[in-house]
């Protein structure tokens, strides 16, 4: 008997060490489910990738307060890894177990993101034109959810949707934040220069000095994560004048089609003043970064800055409250806007246009799942969060911006205040495929001093030109894939408007609004663009924003005119 | 059985397997099967979309209401599905429709559907504009005072401002759409008719013309309340530019770079705009002045 029981156990032991685990697994489950949320409770989850403490305590001491005001409600946090949370989200939404709330945009291309916001996500479109209950007895009383933050909730908006699918609770901004202490030890200041070849002497002091350990100081800790910021918030802006060659259809913004144009076209190139400029920036900025800092990581840069073995280094809000508290009872941080030229600047200063504008755009977007059993208080859940008060208090915990007007931030953040007036990059040399993958190639030795700017253009410049028209012409045709695209999308709007007899219904409204924006004048907008590459401009035709003797003699006739 | 037990396990887990598999049946009214085919269309789930269409169109009396919008749905989604499209089938569905319904609200946009299927080619391809036009011709005739008829329209005049070179294709559309707006002053299409001709006359060499023509197409703009994006920095600056460096009309520049600043003041483009007011200003004074410091305040940045 005994015999033939352990027979049968040997026969079958892969099946049963699977039903053992399987059966050990739903029971811990359970249990811990019903510890989570105790018969009687509502319990709604949570997932999101901020593993911060600060952010867990501030979602907790929120969860907390909301628990007082609807009793039996739990809130439960599920905090995943960035480097899993794409696959942690697949595998939830699909299988019908995802968290109620979820934090959106992380770990999967944005067209997965799309697809998964059609098929898993409420739109919260109905909620945007509606106050927000919890602004109840505040100055927001009353105002449409949407026109309470302070980017309008652009962000939220899925244009490929047409809906509102996220809240978004926090803004993020970048800047430049230093060791006072190093600093005043190192060069006497009590605050660091903010103009920039002030800036550029305190570096090289710095970086003349040595440490006990006989190593020299570093001004700038940078690594391929940090290089970025210095470039799109000090040395992009030098390009802005790159506007008035290149942006053909006069939106304000330079093109990676539009660039390559300008270029082949020859009305500009890297020597172009205000593109020049920019490359002779960053030659001296990263002359005090780091050896070698291309080749390491955003972690290897913070553990320079925390060992004082670094003055500076550019990060945004989201590190702001670790570095706090890294830095506790060991050096004073401070938070500084990034350095810019003045406009008597020799070199810049005729390319000095501003600062860099900085859009205001909102961040750390929720959105709750089709699939959760609680939608409306899933969403009540998030509006509370998104309420004037409590997001003041949840990014206060946390060491952020707070998305909603009228809010305050923490001292620490001051320096943060986004610049809403001023310049951007008017060069756009994006054009994917090979011409990129070059660019990145020669921009990279560029960056370590390997090669001058000259050698940047000799190795670069006659590529782009031929090589890119095969990379611009490959984006001509995913512009056509993107018409058939459009064109299926607005089919899906038009049958939903089909429905409504009124043709002045919101749905054919926003029908003829996209058929008009995306299809009709696009492809006017494309084929002068496809001239240009193919025959050039004409001989005496100026720039986008410069003035033909034309159009002036027409401006010298008008103010005749007007004094006749 | 102890032979036996690996095969019961393999059709116990083969049956799981095929019950994920299986296309729901098609249940509810025809009015609510149609609402979830669109629904799958419009979430990507092209195939139920098209078994959705397909019950209907099996399950309705012929030349009905939901066979019509069956066939409709049907042929929209073996149309534009990607990837998996028959533009063949398409088109055989969208002809049976206005065979069985020729006056029908569907039959116009199965008609502007056809012409949009000559227009819309694949990839790689040149599409043939003489035939797309005639196509929206054989829309604009059976039904001219259509939502579709007016849509089609505006496609095919738009089509004679592709080649830049010649004007006089250019100057043709132009005056289709002259009277166009002459004769249908309550048409929903008038924001896309005078951006359209706002391109003609800019392709003519006629700017104040072309900025009167986008003034009129921001006045006629049709709002979509709830879209962010859909805003008026965007027009306000091309308006703006356009009059100031095309048709040195520096009045209508002004306005334009003004309200730009005023309706929209944190715009990535109002320190441009401000710049301009600046720059337009030192012109004036430069060209009255009979000094030259206009080269000077040329463009956005020296």
């Amino acid at each position: 008997m005994i015999r033939r029981l352990w027979q049968g156990l040997r026969a079958y032991f892969a099946l049963l060490v699977v039903i053992a685990v399987f059966a050990w697994s739903a029971i811990y489950i359970r249990l811990h489910r019903t510890q989570e949320s105790p018969p009687g409770t509502t319990t709604l989850r949570l997932g999101h990738w901020q593993l911060e403490t600060s952010v867990r305590d501030a979602f907790n001491t929120l969860a907390a307060e909301y628990e007082k005001t609807h009793p039996g409600v739990r809130i439960v946090q599920d905090a995943v890894p960035e480097s899993t949370y794409g696959q942690w989200v697949s595998t939830q939404l699909m299988g019908g177990t995802a968290p109620d709330i979820m934090e959106l945009s992380l770990g999967l291309p944005y067209q997965i993101w799309l697809s998964y916001y059609n098929r898993y996500f409420v739109p919260m479109t109905p909620y945007v034109n509606r106050p927000n209950p919890y602004n109840v007895g505040t100055d927001l009383e009353g105002v449409p959810l949407r026109n309470t933050y302070k980017d309008g909730m652009r962000t939220s908006y899925i244009d490929e949707m047409q809906e509102y699918i996220n809240i978004p609770l926090a803004q993020f901004g970048v800047r430049i934040f230093y060791n006072r202490d190093l600093l005043r030890r190192l060069t006497g200041l009590e605050q660091a220069p903010l103009e920039y070849r002030a800036f550029l002497d305190v570096c090289r002091r710095i970086g003349e000095q040595k440490d006990p350990q006989g190593r020299n100081y570093i001004a700038i800790a940078g690594s391929a994560y940090h290089v970025g910021m210095w470039e799109s918030m000090m040395a992009d802006p030098l390009t802005y004048g790159g506007l008035k060659r290149v942006d053909f259809n006069r939106d304000g913004v330079a093109g990676n089609d539009e660039t390559f144009v300008a270029f082949k076209s020859g009305r500009v190139d890297l020597h172009y003043p205000p593109y020049a400029a920019k490359f002779k920036m960053m030659w001296e900025l990263t002359e005090h970064f780091q050896t070698g800092y291309t080749g390491l990581t955003r972690d290897e840069a913070v553990m320079l800055f925390a060992q004082q073995r670094a003055v500076f280094m550019s990060t945004g809000t989201w590190d702001a409250r670790s570095l706090q508290q890294q830095a506790k009872g060991r050096f004073d941080i401070g938070v500084m806007e990034f350095p810019m030229p003045t406009k008597d600047d020799p070199e810049f200063g005729p390319f000095m246009q501003g600062r860099v504008y900085e859009r205001p755009q909102s961040g750390f977007p929720f959105g709750v799942t089709r699939t959760s059993q609680h939608v409306d208080l899933a969403i009540d859940f998030l509006l509370f969060l998104a309420s004037k008060k409590q997001n003041q208090h949840l990014n206060q915990i946390i060491g952020w911006i707070p998305a909603i007007q009228g809010t305050e931030m923490d001292p620490l953040l001051k320096a943060f205040e986004p610049h809403l007036v001023g310049v951007y990059s008017g060069m756009n040399l994006q054009l994917g495929g090979e011409t990129w993958i070059k660019w990145m190639q020669v921009y990279s030795l560029f960056q370590v001093r390997q090669i001058t700017f000259e050698q940047l253009i000799a190795a670069f410049e006659p590529f782009y030109k031929e090589r890119g028209l095969l990379d611009f012409l490959e984006i001509q045709k995913d512009w056509r894939r993107g018409m058939q695209i459009n064109e299926q999308f607005l089919a899906g709007i038009r049958a939903r408007a089909l429905a409504v007899a009124n043709p002045a219904s919101p749905d054919w409204v926003k029908y003829r609004a996209l058929t008009a924006s995306r299809m009709v004048m696009p492809e006017i907008d494309h084929a002068g663009q496809m001239r240009l590459v193919e025959k050039g401009p004409a001989p005496d035709a100026v720039g986008p924003y410069e003035y033909s003797s034309n159009v002036l003699a027409r401006v010298k006739a008008r103010l005749t005119a007007e004094r006749r | 059985m102890k032979r036996l037990l690996p095969s019961f396990l393999s059709i116990f887990l083969s049956a799981c397997a095929l019950t994920g598999c299986v296309h729901k049946a098609a249940v509810g009214t025809p009015a609510e099967q149609l609402a979830t085919a669109w629904s799958d269309y419009r979430l990507g789930e092209f195939s139920s979309a098209q078994v959705g269409f397909e019950g209907v169109v099996a399950g309705a009396k012929p030349g009905s209401g939901p066979h019509l919008q069956g066939l409709y749905g049907l042929a929209t989604t073996w149309n534009l599905r990607r990837p998996g499209e028959d533009t063949g089938k398409a088109a055989t569905l969208y002809r049976e429709l206005l065979r069985l319904a020729p006056t029908n609200d569907l039959a116009a946009w199965s008609q502007l559907a056809l012409a949009r299927l000559q227009h819309l080619v694949p990839v790689g391809e040149e599409p043939d504009y003489p035939a797309v036009r005639k196509a929206y011709q054989e829309v604009i005739d059976r039904f001219p005072q259509h939502l579709a008829g007016e849509e089609a329209f505006i496609y095919q005049q738009s089509t004679y401002l592709l080649n830049r070179d010649n004007k006089a294709e250019a100057r043709e559309a132009l005056e289709a759409l002259q009277r166009f707006v002459q004769t249908h002053a309550g048409s929903r299409f008038l924001n896309p008719a005078y951006n359209v001709m706002g391109a003609a006359h800019r392709m003519l060499g006629e700017p104040d013309a072309a900025v009167a023509c986008m003034v009129k197409a921001f006045e006629t703009t049709e709002a979509d309340a709830d879209n962010p994006s859909q805003e008026f920095a965007g027009t306000y600056w091309s308006i703006a530019a356009t009059a100031e460096f095309e048709a040195g009309d520096f009045a209508s520049a002004r306005k334009f770079y003004k309200r730009l600043i005023a309706e929209y003041p944190v715009d990535q483009r109002v320190q441009g705009a401000r710049d301009a007011l600046t720059r337009m200003d030192a012109v004036e004074a430069g060209l009255r002045g009979g000094s030259n410091v206009v080269a000077a305040a040329g463009g956005i940045a020296p």
